[in-house]
């Protein structure tokens, strides 16, 4: 049976970023089902604009280069990449609404749900991460 | 070195981006068939032995040029592969020492043209490895075979693909002509 993993984004830094993509696009590579629940700060990743620009960790903006250095793909590569292995994006309503924001301000392809959406596929899982 | 045509250049990508288009490509691929990867991300190795594994693909091996990694997966490898069959070794002293003494050996190398041409021991019947599975015909089932190559690992796998199709007698030269001091040609 195909495993499943399920991912909460809880923050909006860089660094959050790669972990989330990394491990979601990795675990969908390894044909793992997978599902990523963006809430509060979490949203900043799949929002169209800001995650063009998400912030290293403050003291941390040397690491810049060693991004560069090391080749790693752009946060919205990896977006792309993730999408097209067919992982699934979750909004979370709630935090929209209190932010005051549309389905329209994110990515294309996410669904907007709230905390049982992703319960009901987490319960399941075989992999269940929090970042 | 396998040969194979399907060569995915990962080079200078970082993970998990090797992966991930590793999957890519192994999804137009034929069950059965070798995907080559050349990657220069040091943890690949790591990644494509446990990606092969829990993905029913067999992870053949990984050779290294330099700063390149070229790793070796089978489609499907798992799913469909008998038990490993284990060739047994020759060690290369005594190898050499049953050369020396004029013995009428069948000896198989299997390394690629140019190593091959650079030097190789007077006699040897070369069948690179990539040609090994169409080729094997071109040898007698029932013969004593020494298969050798640079290090021993190639020879291997080309053992174990020749007593799949009913070699009884291979013997692996371990290591190979990387150490070998007796006579060339």
């Amino acid at each position: 049976m195909t495993k499943k993993t399920a991912i909460i984004a809880s923050n909006g830094g860089l660094f959050e970023a790669y972990k989330v993509f990394n491990i979601a696009t990795a675990a969908a590579a390894t044909d793992h089902e997978v599902a990523i629940f963006f809430t509060f700060e979490g949203l900043n990743l799949i929002h169209k604009e800001a995650n063009q620009q998400l912030p290293m960790p403050e003291g941390k903006e040397h690491f810049a280069e060693g991004f560069a250095n090391a080749n790693v793909p752009a946060i919205p590569e990896l977006i792309e990449m993730a999408k097209e292995l067919d992982v699934k994006f979750i909004g979370c309503q709630m935090t929209m609404d209190v932010m005051g924001l549309e389905k329209e301000a994110f990515v294309d392809g996410i669904e907007v749900g709230g905390a049982v959406t992703f319960l009901d596929f987490a319960q399941d899982a075989d992999v269940t991460l929090t970042f | 070195m396998i040969q194979t045509e399907n060569v995915l250049d990962a080079k200078g990508l970082a993970c998990p981006m090797p992966i991930v288009k590793t999957k890519k490509v192994m999804k137009n691929l034929g069950s059965g068939e070798v995907l080559e990867i050349q990657a220069t991300d040091k943890g690949s190795t790591a990644d494509f032995q446990a990606w092969a594994k829990s993905s029913g693909h067999e992870y053949i091996g990984t050779e290294t040029e330099g700063d390149v990694l070229r790793h070796f997966l089978r489609k499907d490898g798992a799913g469909s592969k008998e038990e490993t069959i284990a060739i047994p070794e020759i060690s290369l002293d005594a190898f050499k020492d049953k050369v020396e003494n004029g013995e009428s050996l069948t000896i198989l190398d299997v390394r690629e043209q140019d190593e091959f041409e650079e030097a190789h021991i007077p006699g040897a019947i070369h069948i690179p490895l990539g040609e090994v599975e169409n080729r094997m015909n071109e040898l007698q089932a029932q013969d004593e075979i020494h298969i050798i190559c640079h290090s021993g690992r190639r020879s291997g796998i080309a053992g174990e693909m020749m007593a799949k199709k009913g070699f009884g007698k291979l013997l692996n030269v371990v290591p190979g002509m990387r150490d070998w001091t007796g006579k060339t040609e």
